[in-house]
């Protein structure tokens, strides 16, 4: 058998090994400890997980939380329309506001038609990989939860993202490089190998997104430059840190010292996502105004 | 009673005592088949992987470090002493200064600059990490290198210079930086240190973003028709480079004009969505797309995700499909990967 095809029949495999892993939550973690007692040494467990009762589904529905986000944005801005009910699991769709971007020229709706493409399909792997757990898409605002940022930006009391492609550049930038820093938080965290490669799959696609649109900024000259990085203050506020000011020399979101990226906690994220600062028992709130479906929506610190 | 099933399962726990105590049993027989399908995996430790990297890490870095400033990175003050045969770097005739590359735009030069400090950071990170352990800069040819892909191309080049101009630059970098995507991204899951796994995903982000924005870049100068001469457009070219990678790491079984096995080229795509269809998209991100075909509701489809490749994939393409060595690293690499 030739390698890849012999790759592909293991993930496969393994594929419809984590769907049942999802479904058995605590039995999997019995079983595991049966067959550590029956043939290993079980040395080590390197890892520690943040909160041990979290298992791979919730991670993978947090994520789900995040990419219904941001199909939604990007569909919405690129044909008007945001994620049909079998994608969002939602009879009727919970999201308010997101208009198509008018006036794009053939090159700009190449981009956001290719980003909306792409998180369109992060939203079925997803919910196909997580199958029966996989959460419904929560209440999203896209039209309130700009202004409230525009506003702690210092950019003035409205700001429309879908008003056109300079705005929309700005709408996506908010949320590229926060999708780097989860899905780079939460690789360490999954326990299953499959997972673990689909989530570094994905987290790639975020960082070339990511660094798709600070590169189109940047070209876009200081003005833009500048909003962007009153954005970046705030997220930087909000989400610890892990941050790094746009510009020329300044296109990826690293630590300067040794260039790795960022790493956000899911209190992190969902500070971020949630518009409020520090602090335990935020449920919801800005992006996701009823908060996030699944395990992981309520902030611990 | 011991049978082939627990004989496998002790290889596991042996290469993967990370995910031992909290996966299900299900997982673990899962586990056994990878480790099986992957005939080094068993055998080789973090340290080898990282190894491997940093191999990739002394290329990037010193090609980068070449375009922007004319030196390579010893002259940057970044150690290349290690394990195994340390070696040269082959540049241009005229020495490094040759090889600084002639920006015209302002813009470009920033990201070379950018990404050539990111990659010396990348290898500095990756040797103190390894400690005594890390591996000496290996050969490196950053000439004959490229002359010889430029020939596979089959676009009628017979050499390229990457540093000779602004496009030729970014030509160069694309060779590199969705390879180094793919292959962090085949590495992390065989790292057994959550430490380890964890730097492996954040530098992957880097490449990604590097690989991101090269390709933005390329795509946007090519609408102002830059072009490489008889050879075609920037984004022509960088689709015959993906369709080459794929080729020489056999992974080009997908008869598309744009779909290349594990590696898409720089051009359009047609999308599917809200009603919406033949919709057209540009490929900034190296991952096939599904449109239509990925229905809602439908199983086991994956799109929009980059490709994972193995080590023995990555060695293909950095060999330029030679055994052993060729290609960027003439006399191989140094470590246990090779």
């Amino acid at each position: 058998m030739r390698c890849r095809v012999k790759r592909k029949l293991i993930r496969a495999i393994d594929g419809a090994i984590s769907r049942r892993i999802f479904l058995a939550g605590a039995g999997a973690v019995a079983a595991g400890t049966a067959i550590a007692g029956c043939g290993g040494n079980g040395s080590s467990m390197s890892t520690t997980p943040s909160n041990p009762s979290l298992t791979d589904g919730d991670y993978l529905n947090f994520a789900l939380n995040l990419e219904y986000l941001e199909a939604e944005f990007y569909l919405r801005a690129a044909t008007g329309n945001g994620l049909g009910s079998a994608d969002s699991g939602n009879s009727t769709s919970k999201t308010t506001g997101g208009t198509q971007v008018p006036g794009l020229t053939m090159v700009q709706s190449e981009y956001v038609y290719e980003i909306a493409q792409n998180e369109l399909d992060h939203v079925r792997f997803l919910r196909n990989a997580l199958v029966t757990s996989a959460v419904a898409a929560p209440a999203i605002d896209l039209t309130n939860s700009f202004n409230a940022l525009a506003s702690a930006a210092g950019l003035g009391s409205t700001f429309n993202p879908f008003a056109n492609f300079s705005n929309f550049l700005i709408g996506a930038f908010i949320f590229e490089d926060v999708g780097v820093t989860a899905y780079h938080g939460a690789a360490k965290l999954l326990i299953s190998k499959t997972n673990l490669t689909a989530a570094a799959e994905i987290l790639a696609v975020e960082a070339y997104h990511a660094a798709s649109i600070r590169s189109q900024i940047v070209a876009a000259g200081t003005t833009l430059i500048a909003t962007a990085n009153a954005v970046e203050t705030v997220r930087s506020t909000l989400g610890g840190g892990n941050e790094t000011t746009l510009s020329a020399t300044g296109i990826v979101a690293a630590d300067t010292t040794n260039s790795i990226a960022f790493e956000r906690t899911t209190d992190e994220v969902l500070h971020i996502v949630y518009g409020t600062g520090n602090g335990a028992g935020v449920k919801g709130g800005t992006f996701f105004p009823s908060g996030m479906n699944g395990n992981i929506s309520v902030t611990t610190t | 009673m011991p049978t082939l099933e627990t004989q496998q399962l002790d290889e596991v726990i042996a290469s993967s005592r990370r995910r031992m105590l909290t996966i299900g049993g299900a997982a673990l027989a899962g586990l056994a088949l990878s480790s099986l399908a992957e005939a080094q995996s068993a055998t080789l430790a973090d340290a080898d992987y990282l190894n491997f990297a940093l191999n990739l890490e002394y290329l990037e870095a010193n090609f980068y470090t070449l375009a922007a400033a004319g030196v390579t990175i010893d002259q940057m003050g970044i150690g290349l002493t290690g394990t195994g045969t340390q070696g040269t770097v082959t540049v241009k005739s005229g020495g490094p200064s040759a090889c600084k590359v002639p920006f015209t735009n302002t813009l470009v030069q920033s990201y070379a600059t950018e990404i050539a400090k990111e990659e010396r950071n990348h290898v500095s990170f990756l040797r103190g990490a390894l400690g005594s352990s890390a591996v000496a800069q290996p050969a490196i040819d950053l000439v004959n290198s490229f002359n010889g892909l430029a020939t596979l191309l089959g676009l009628g080049l017979t050499s390229f210079d990457p540093f000779a101009s602004d496009i030729n630059f970014l030509l160069g970098s694309y060779i590199f930086e969705d390879v180094g995507v793919t292959a962090y991204t085949g590495a992390a899951p065989l790292l057994t240190s959550a430490a380890n796994l964890d730097a492996a995903a954040g530098i992957q982000a880097v490449e990604a973003y590097h690989a991101g924005l090269v390709r933005t870049v390329i795509y946007g100068l090519d609408q102002s028709a830059t072009t490489l001469g008889a050879a075609g457009t920037a984004r022509a070219v960088a689709t015959a480079i993906s369709k080459l990678r794929a080729t020489v790491d056999g992974s080009n079984s997908i008869s598309s004009s744009r779909m290349q096995g594990d590696d898409i080229g720089l051009g359009t795509q047609t999308v599917e969505m809200n009603g919406v269809s033949g919709a057209i998209a540009s490929t900034l991100v190296n991952a096939t797309t599904t449109g239509s075909i990925n229905a809602a509701g439908s199983t086991g489809t994956a799109g929009s995700m980059v490709s994972a490749r193995s080590a023995t994939e990555v060695l293909a393409i950095v060999y330029a499909g030679g055994s052993g060595k060729g290609g960027f690293f003439p006399a191989g690499l140094n470590g246990n990967v090779k």
